[in-house]
């Protein structure tokens, strides 16, 4: 059913709705997990249909929202929607209700498409997508595969297009699989970045961390130094004429040493300059802060022994 | 008497023959027998015309003995005078090497040389013999010596101040007197005073106050009060007493700073009229103590500090209204003010002169060229230095007995098989 798109339409998703989804998903299976352990019947929540065993984990749907200019597509963002599953249809009016609201905080956003969850495109879906279609005459499906496949690299995420087919004479939609980019901007890459380094065990307060950051950028530049050495040694003494001359290896050396340096922009060099200077503000804070520390060590050990009428600092006796 | 001639033309001649290094300390001990031997000082007059043949560079150790047995005798004031210029070249041309050996003359000899040339109302040609002097005297540059604070003296007095800068820029770990320490110090906040370097003056006049004393003395009373006036042109307040400051300076230094305490208060309401009522009230005070020109300033710094804190409310501002908060007369004054200002670098700000309109801007330094990361490296450097320093006096004062005494004695009472933390051979 799904083939490669053909439309020549550019898709860029941002990672909130990658998040979104995800997220909306996990609190669902996490909501089932526990009502089925407790055994007692909590009402479905937005958007799934529980499995009716806690094992099979629910679907969730929701929509997208974003702009689309000329043949690119960016979507945005996402919300969550409700589903019944009975007819197998999503709840219109609800739809509706938040579709004012999002125009009223983002006048440019429209309904793109939706979502949902699964390993792969089902039956019941074109149902859904065709219900959207007097929405957006071309809905989009993101399809999020929540399955942890450890091996696989890429992201469980696809989208989907319909395009006409004609298959046994019937012209049919099907749905053709798009690819698509990730677009961030600058808020969204810090949190992303800030939850890719959260570690679950205990990388706890922002000194460890920082701490933990640098000591890795210590080893790396230490294995880097030392790799710079053994060249260098090498070619000294291929220089004295200890070693054979290998042009080849010569060769390589010559072109690593063309790639330097990498960028020499004026900007580059103030903001490199910048963040040095930081570090070394850093280093220069901590290095008070322990001075400071000793220092009043010293002072108060002085006062205990020499001055004359000090003040009984500390220990008193007990009884 | 020609025995005597004898024995000097002698010790001449060994003077001139011992220049090796190996043979200084035979030739030390030489002089220090013929010291003691009056035929040398019964000569002493006679000594000038031998002091010409001895080459001061290589002959050190021999031509200080004999300078220093020849300006303590009883020899006029004239001839010291003529005598001069060759104290002089030996200052500059000594080797630190052989003066070592013989310190206390060499301190002598420059004590009488500094006072020569006071007498003679002529400290500048004092200042770059004596800079020469202390350099070779010192073992290192953080010590200490005697003859720092008369040098300091003799620019104070020729109010040269740069050759004293460095001297004064090096941080000092060893003294031998306390005295020395000092006056050194006070000097040395004197001289940042003359140089506008009032935080630097700061830096001395705290020395001063804060070292350890038994017994109060005039110094820090002094400097306290200079202490009082610079914290008040600089910072606008005057800080508490550290806590390493003697308790003999807590309790006793406020007694004799009375009148500078109540500028102080006068200062603190922030009107120019409180401020000249407070000196008219103490102004021979002031006078007595040679501080009057400093007090001047701290009432010119008044208008300054009101300008610096508009500069925290503000953005832009006019210079009428300026004059109108600061209480100025008339903004070409306020315009005069933040126009030094800007040139000192106590505010970053433009003046519109079209309109009258003073913008203030945030600091410009962004951090980002080479020079800072070598003055950033340069300071990181110091503060290892010094922290390596302070570790190693801590640890030295954790075993100083009587430092264990004290805190042996106020431990709590353990139970008798607990761990004594304080062996009891201290108590």
């Amino acid at each position: 059913m799904a083939s490669s798109s053909s439309s020549g339409i550019t898709f860029k998703l941002h990672p909130l709705v990658i998040v979104n989804i995800s997220d909306h998903y996990t609190r669902l299976k996490a909501q089932t997990l526990h009502s089925g352990e407790s055994s007692s019947c909590a009402p479905p929540s937005n958007g799934g249909t529980a499995g009716s065993a806690p094992p099979a984990p629910p679907r969730v749907f929701g929509c997208v929202i974003g702009v689309q200019r000329g043949r690119t597509v960016e979507i945005f963002n996402s919300f969550e929607l409700l589903f019944d599953s009975k007819t197998h249809t999503l709840d219109r009016a609800f739809l509706e209700k938040k579709q004012e609201l999002y125009k009223k905080v983002f006048p440019t956003f429209y309904i793109l498409g939706w979502y949902s969850t699964g390993s792969d495109v089902e039956e019941a879906d074109m149902l859904i997508h065709r219900s959207l279609m007097d929405i957006n005459e071309n809905p989009i499906y993101v399809l999020l595969n929540p399955a942890i496949i450890h091996s696989q690299k890429d992201l469980p995420i696809s989208i989907y297009e319909t395009e006409l087919h004609v298959i046994d004479g019937n012209p049919q939609l099907i749905f053709v699989k798009s690819s698509y980019n990730i677009e961030t901007v600058e808020a969204e890459r810090i949190s992303v970045d800030h939850v890719a380094h959260l570690k679950p065990s205990d990388g706890g307060s922002a000194a460890t961390q920082l701490a933990a950051h640098l000591t890795g950028i210590h080893s790396a530049i230490k294995m880097l130094n030392s790799r710079v050495r053994v060249l260098h040694q090498y070619l000294v003494a291929m220089q004295r004429g200890e070693i054979p001359l290998d042009n080849s290896l010569l060769r390589q050396v010559l072109s690593l040493l063309r790639r330097l340096p990498a960028i020499e922009s004026e900007k580059f060099q103030d903001e490199f300059l910048m963040e040095f200077n930081d570090t070394l503000l850093m280093t220069y804070l901590a290095m008070f802060t322990n001075c400071t520390g000793t220092m009043n060590d010293v002072v108060e050990k002085f006062n205990i022994a020499y001055d004359r009428h000090s003040r009984r600092g500390g220990r008193t006796a007990f009884i | 008497m020609a025995a005597a001639m004898e024995t000097v033309e002698s010790l001449v001649a060994h003077i001139q023959a011992l220049t090796k290094p190996e043979d200084v300390a035979q030739l030390h001990s030489l002089l220090k027998q013929s010291q003691s031997d009056e035929a040398l000082r019964s000569q002493a007059p006679h000594l000038a015309p031998l002091l010409a043949d001895l080459d001061p560079a290589k002959h050190s150790l021999g031509y200080l003995y004999l300078l220093d047995t020849y300006l303590y005798s009883s020899i006029s004031r004239e001839q010291v005078a003529a005598f001069l210029p060759s104290i002089a070249r030996f200052l500059n041309t000594c080797s630190a090497y052989h003066i070592r050996f013989a310190s206390d003359k060499f301190i002598s000899v420059c004590r009488c040389f500094k006072d020569q040339v006071m007498r003679q109302q002529t400290p500048i040609q004092g200042i770059i013999p004596l800079r020469s002097a202390v350099q070779k005297l010192q073992n290192s540059s953080e010590q200490l010596t005697t003859l720092h604070s008369d040098f300091l003296l003799l620019c104070l007095l020729a109010k040269c101040y740069k050759p004293s800068l460095c001297i004064l820029e090096n941080d000092i770990f060893e003294a031998e007197n306390p005295k020395d320490l000092f006056l050194f110090y006070y000097y040395g906040g004197m001289i940042y005073i003359g140089l506008k370097r009032f935080s630097k003056a700061l830096e001395c006049l705290h020395n001063v106050f804060t070292s350890p004393m038994a017994n109060l003395n005039a110094i820090a009373i002094e400097a306290y009060k200079k202490y009082i006036l610079v914290s008040l042109i600089h910072s606008g307040q005057v800080p508490p007493f550290p806590k390493y400051t003697s308790a003999t300076a807590q309790r006793n230094l406020k007694n004799y700073a009375q009148a500078y305490l109540d500028l102080t208060t006068a200062y603190a309401t922030g009107k120019h009229s409180e401020i000249e009522a407070c000196i008219q009230q103490h102004i021979e005070k002031f006078q007595s103590d040679n501080n009057l020109g400093l007090v001047k300033q701290v009432l010119s710094s008044l208008s300054k500090r009101n300008i610096q804190r508009l500069t925290q409310t503000y953005l832009t501002l006019s210079l009428q209204d300026i004059s109108n908060s600061v209480q100025l007369n008339g903004s070409k004054e306020s315009e005069l003010h933040v126009l030094h200002m800007i040139q000192d670098g106590e505010i970053h700000a433009t003046i519109n002169q079209k309109d009258g309109m003073v913008i203030f801007h945030e600091d410009p330094e962004e951090y980002k060229t080479c020079q800072m990361v070598n003055q950033m490296d340069l300071s990181i450097q110091r503060l290892m230095s010094l922290s390596k320093k302070l570790t190693a006096i801590d640890e030295h004062i954790s075993c100083d007995p009587a430092y264990l005494t004290k805190i042996g004695r106020e431990r709590t009472r353990y139970e008798f098989d607990d761990f004594d933390s304080v062996p009891p051979k201290y108590l």
